[in-house]
């Protein structure tokens, strides 16, 4: 009787665990997500990520053990929740991608044209070295609040100048990415959308690497940005960019205080 | 401010985003960007550097070709509606409000001979695709018909499960209105430019940006309007 109580309660609370409690469609909407999430094929490129992180490799043969993430070289652990953030040795405010590049080039001596570097996103034959390690180093920041710097100006300048362009109509179609992520509880067709005013919905929102199942691959943040201006029939927003950033900076930002899910799965 | 005197304003205002935009065009062309190691940003305000992000600093593909046959960069540049829409955050006060209307209904050019009901079957075909205009990493070929994409928003077949609601919905439209030319010239302007009607909403001007042909309005026109149209029939049952 005991062991069946026992039982019950670790079965309500497993399924309480997160998104369960709420009423947000945005996280309660699609049974499919939450029946997956505790198998989250994330996992798989994390791993991955997570050797190529240690391997030695490039021209310089280096690990990216000595990368400093914003918290000292080697420290991992919160480090993506703290981004983006000014970096004094780049004299630039970075996101994890960008930072990661950063290192590849500097610690390993990769370039522009080399593979690990000039292949920015996964396809399904073939899953970019990068994703992979953005989603292990970003793994060690999971459970852990959204909390990225505001110390230097520029941090400042790049997260109010992202909020400029959040809400920043432009384009055949009048878009802004406020158009979609401002009223609460809406959908484009079927998909529910996170409101960036909505602190619960949105720190799960913005909590990439997510293995998207309608692409069958681990998608980041920087894919995420250009699917947006691509779909809002803007320009093309360049991977890495000042402008991306800004937008990166300004989501995280409005995430503040908000629990990271790290690697997530989205639809 | 009477009509005459809102409408010089508005003028103005496009003249001076006109010389604006060309000014920022131009800057485009600098050879590189600063970076923000080499350029102290800190005087700027957030919209001034958000406009040196978009114009000046390399982060967005300005030079790539659009369908309508400008560049990307003209994508970027605001018209007066979208400048005075986004500051407002898309609650204009009442004044600017009643600008933006009077503005929107000013744009409207009506089809010669009337507006007529198209081809409800090729309606719902433009109000299920998604295609057009979109350029970056995956241009659109224009040789299959640009949509119009409306039940990304609304519903409007009652049978079509696959419906957004960032719009109200549009199911049995013409079933519980009918097809007066009343209500024939208010469907039209809501395509056309929303604006006439709700300043500042997130709805494109279809019409006005020349996303949709006059064709192509007129069958998504009867596609809302048109009995026989399964938006309506469905309704009888």
């Amino acid at each position: 009787m005991l062991k069946n109580i026992l039982a019950g309660v670790a079965l309500a609370g497993s399924l309480a665990g997160g998104a369960m409690a709420s009423d947000s469609p945005y996280l309660t909407g699609r049974e499919q997500l939450l029946m997956l999430a505790d198998d989250n094929p994330a996992e798989l490129t994390m791993w991955r990520g997570e050797e190529l992180f240690h391997q030695v490799r490039g021209p310089k043969n280096a690990s990216l053990e000595r990368c400093d993430f914003g918290l000292g070289p080697g420290v991992l652990k919160g480090a993506y929740v703290r981004m983006p953030r000014w970096f004094e040795d780049a004299g630039k405010v970075m996101d994890l991608e960008s930072r990661i590049i950063h290192c590849m080039k500097t610690l390993q001596g990769f370039t522009d044209q080399d593979d690990p570097i000039a292949r920015k996103h996964s396809s399904d034959t073939r899953e970019a070295d990068l994703v992979a390690i953005y989603t292990y180093v970003a793994s060690q920041s999971n459970g852990m609040k959204w909390n990225p710097p505001m110390n230097h100006p520029m941090e400042r300048l790049t997260r109010n100048a992202g909020e400029v362009l959040f809400h920043r109509r432009a384009g055949s179609m009048d878009f802004a990415c406020a158009t979609c992520h401002t009223t609460p509880r809406k959908r484009i067709r079927l998909s529910f959308l996170p409101v960036e005013s909505n602190v619960e919905e949105w720190s799960k929102a913005i909590s990439w690497p997510a293995y998207r199942i309608g692409h069958g691959v681990v998608r980041t943040s920087q894919h995420r940005v250009r699917g947006c201006y691509y779909q809002m029939r803007q320009a093309g927003i360049q991977f890495g960019s000042d402008a991306s950033i800004a937008i990166i900076s300004y989501w995280t930002h409005q995430a503040r205080g908000g629990v990271a899910t790290l690697p997530d799965l989205k639809r | 401010m009477n009509k005459q005197n809102s409408i010089a304003g508005y003028a103005l205002i496009t003249v001076g985003v006109a010389l604006i935009s060309a000014a920022l065009i131009a800057g485009c062309a600098q050879p590189r960007p600063d970076t923000q190691a080499e350029r102290d940003f800190s005087h700027m305000s957030p919209e001034a550097y958000a406009e040196y992000l978009i114009f000046r600093s390399g982060s967005f593909n300005l030079d790539q070709a659009t369908q309508e046959g400008t560049t990307a960069a003209d994508r970027m540049v605001q018209d007066p509606l979208q400048r005075m829409c986004s500051e407002a955050r898309n609650r204009p006060q009442p004044e600017l409000a009643v600008r933006i209307v009077g503005a929107a209904r000013d744009s409207i050019v009506y089809p010669e001979g009337g507006i007529k009901l198209g081809d409800w079957r090729q309606g719902a075909e433009l109000a299920r695709s998604g295609t057009g205009f979109r350029i970056g990493h995956n241009v659109d070929d224009h040789s299959r018909p640009v949509g119009g994409n409306c039940y990304a928003c609304h519903q409007l077949d009652p049978d079509e499960l696959g419906f957004g609601n960032l719009g109200p919905s549009l199911a049995a439209y013409g079933a519980l209105r009918g097809d007066s030319e009343a209500v024939r010239k208010f469907v039209y302007d809501m395509i056309y430019n929303p604006h006439s009607y709700f300043p500042c909403t997130q709805m494109p001007r279809f019409g006005v940006s020349e996303f949709l042909t006059q064709e192509s309005i007129s069958h998504i026109m009867a596609y809302l309007l048109d009995p026989e149209s399964p938006v309506n029939s469905r309704h009888a049952r």
